[in-house]
């Protein structure tokens, strides 16, 4: 009888803790919801809801970049590629600057290290590619000088992932799917 | 009766548990030695996120290392970046500005409670509840966005440094953290409701793979685990370190609310316990927190003297430790890392012995072991 007993009390608890669950989950039908639908039924671009320190992808000033270097020599994994050669008549010149995304791991030690800001991150995170050398993103069209470390006047900034996305053939390139009626039924 | 069918049921069945599988957190695999439900043994079968971390520490110079830490523990960079950093410091004799040291507790503190939801939440998920989890990401989720405003990523901050803290904070970020706690609080009280008191969990956890405190101490468990079973130990209040001892917290440790102390259940409820203390702990460092520097004069080139130092920290999963030796040059001679997770995952073998299947599934969980933090 007492096991009969403790059987039946623990079948009345369970049903009575799980109802002060389903209360709780029933509550969130009254709440707002926090689901975001990333990609295609954002109100406003992911991109803009980031934060100023936000670490996106590297980029590249080359009117700022003085070829010194000291990016490349900061970096822990050597995802820069910088050569500086020397010219006979021109004197230094960048000849190439590369940066692999792919080996990117976002820590912002070369941002810290150069000084005159000309390496970046920007907010830039979307570099879904289907093939992994389009992440090499090179910044040097044809060998140019380095930039003087103070520029009078300094060179208008550019905007925050131009640099880039001129670079690089991204998903803001790409179609996006058409955008579902708002209030429709969910995703997926 | 031939004697082949006599022998079938009496021998031992071998079975794979990973590695891949939703309930061994990462790359794990177990090798399981059944008798039908009741195992004989489980074998934890390691090295399969090995990345050679320690070895890597000796080809890079000690600023440049700091990133990797963050990939030690995905779950607690944060400890990890600050263990790095203090073990450095120590070895240079570099003392941390306030100011920096209150902004490692918030950080780290922000970091412990995003740790617990994800622990708390594969508990639940791992004996059948998912909504939890998905109510506890969510949450992370907050403290994912407030570190991102903080240091610019969301996993892999970077943050603690040799010398400070990377950036320094501003009176909006702080309002939004206490707006969070605010949040929080009522959260972990929904989360006894939700889930916490739910007499199937209860069941689950209750009682289940107790560990006793001399066994707890024995194999070197640390942190929620190890006061689970009942011993009061926690590195923030017992080998005092960074501004701790100027902050009030309290130690929760097991009581055995739901079976014995030591169970699967108290490993729950310490973490929830600890995300309270954090709250607390968090509240009093934004009131306290000084004026002054982040980062104190650290030379360009960082070349401790020729030594050795093991600096612990009580990461989310306990005694996170690091044994650096500086042979003087500007890259260490020798990183050894001391992981919680290795510790948690070597107690499982001697545990499993006539636990169901089922339940090492829960003794998983509730150890809260992290396949990278394991292997490193």
């Amino acid at each position: 009888m007492g096991a009969l007993a403790s059987y039946l009390r623990a079948i009345g608890r369970t049903v009575l803790s799980v109802g002060d669950g389903l209360a709780v989950t029933f509550s969130y039908l009254l709440r707002a919801p926090v689901t975001l639908q990333y990609p295609d039924r954002m109100r406003v671009p992911v991109i803009e809801l980031l934060p100023e320190r936000s670490r996106g992808m590297l980029e590249v000033d080359l009117d700022l970049c003085t070829g010194c270097a000291a990016c490349d020599r900061a970096c822990p994994i050597d995802c820069i590629a910088l050569e500086v050669v020397k010219h006979a008549e021109r004197g230094r010149l960048i000849q190439r600057f590369d940066i692999d995304l792919g080996k990117c791991m976002f820590c912002g030690l070369c941002t810290e290290a150069c000084p005159t800001g000309a390496i970046r991150h920007s907010h830039e995170f979307e570099g879904g590619t289907g093939d992994v050398r389009a992440l090499v993103v090179p910044f040097v069209d044809a060998p140019r000088q380095p930039a003087k470390a103070k520029q009078e006047p300094p060179p208008a900034p550019k905007p925050l992932g131009s640099i880039l996305r001129a670079r690089m053939p991204g998903p803001w390139d790409r179609p996006r799917p058409p955008a579902r009626p708002e209030g429709g039924e969910h995703a997926g | 009766m031939s004697p082949e069918l006599q022998q079938v049921g009496r021998e031992e069945f071998v079975l794979n548990m990973g590695p891949h599988h939703p309930a061994t957190h990462g790359v794990l695999r177990f090798v399981l030695h059944t008798d039908g439900e009741i195992m004989r043994r489980a074998v934890p079968e390691v090295g399969y996120l090995h990345r050679g971390l320690e070895k890597l520490a000796e080809a890079h110079t000690y600023a440049a290392y700091v990133p990797f830490t963050d990939r030690i523990n995905y779950l607690e960079s944060m400890f990890c970046n600050q263990v790095w950093s203090m073990a450095v410091e120590r070895l240079l004799g570099l003392q941390v500005p306030r100011r920096a040291e209150y902004l490692r507790v918030i950080a780290c503190e922000l970091n412990r409670i995003a740790n617990h939801c994800i622990a708390l939440g594969s508990i639940a998920m791992d004996v059948g509840a998912y909504t939890p989890f998905v109510y506890l990401l969510r949450e992370r989720e907050a403290i994912n966005d407030l570190l991102e405003a903080l240091c610019g990523n969301r996993l892999t901050y970077h943050y603690v440094r040799i010398g400070g803290v990377a950036h320094d904070v501003d009176e909006g970020w702080q309002g939004k953290v206490r707006a969070y706690l605010d949040h929080l609080e009522p959260i972990l009280d929904e989360l006894h409701s939700l889930v916490g008191g739910n007499e199937i969990l209860v069941r689950r956890l209750g009682g289940v793979a107790v560990i006793c405190a001399s066994d707890a101490v024995g194999w070197g468990l640390v942190g929620p685990n190890l006061r689970a079973s009942g011993v009061d130990w926690d590195l923030r209040r017992d080998r005092p370190y960074s501004v701790y001892p100027e902050l009030s917290f309290e130690v929760p440790v097991g009581r055995g609310e739901q079976g014995q102390v030591g169970d699967c259940y108290d490993r729950w409820t310490v973490r929830v316990a600890e995300m309270r203390q954090s709250v607390r702990l968090l509240r009093q460092a934004l009131e306290r927190l000084p004026a002054g520097d982040i980062l104190a004069k650290v030379p360009r080139s960082i070349k401790p003297p020729a030594g050795e130092v093991y600096q612990p920290v009580e990461g989310a999963r306990g005694e996170l430790g690091l044994y650096l030796v500086s042979d003087g040059s500007p890259k260490p001679s020798r990183a050894k890392w001391r992981s919680s997770s290795f510790a948690a995952l070597s107690i499982v073998e001697h545990l499993s012995r006539g636990l169901m299947i089922a339940d090492l599934v829960a003794l998983i969980a509730s150890l809260d072991p992290i396949a990278p933090e394991v292997d490193r």
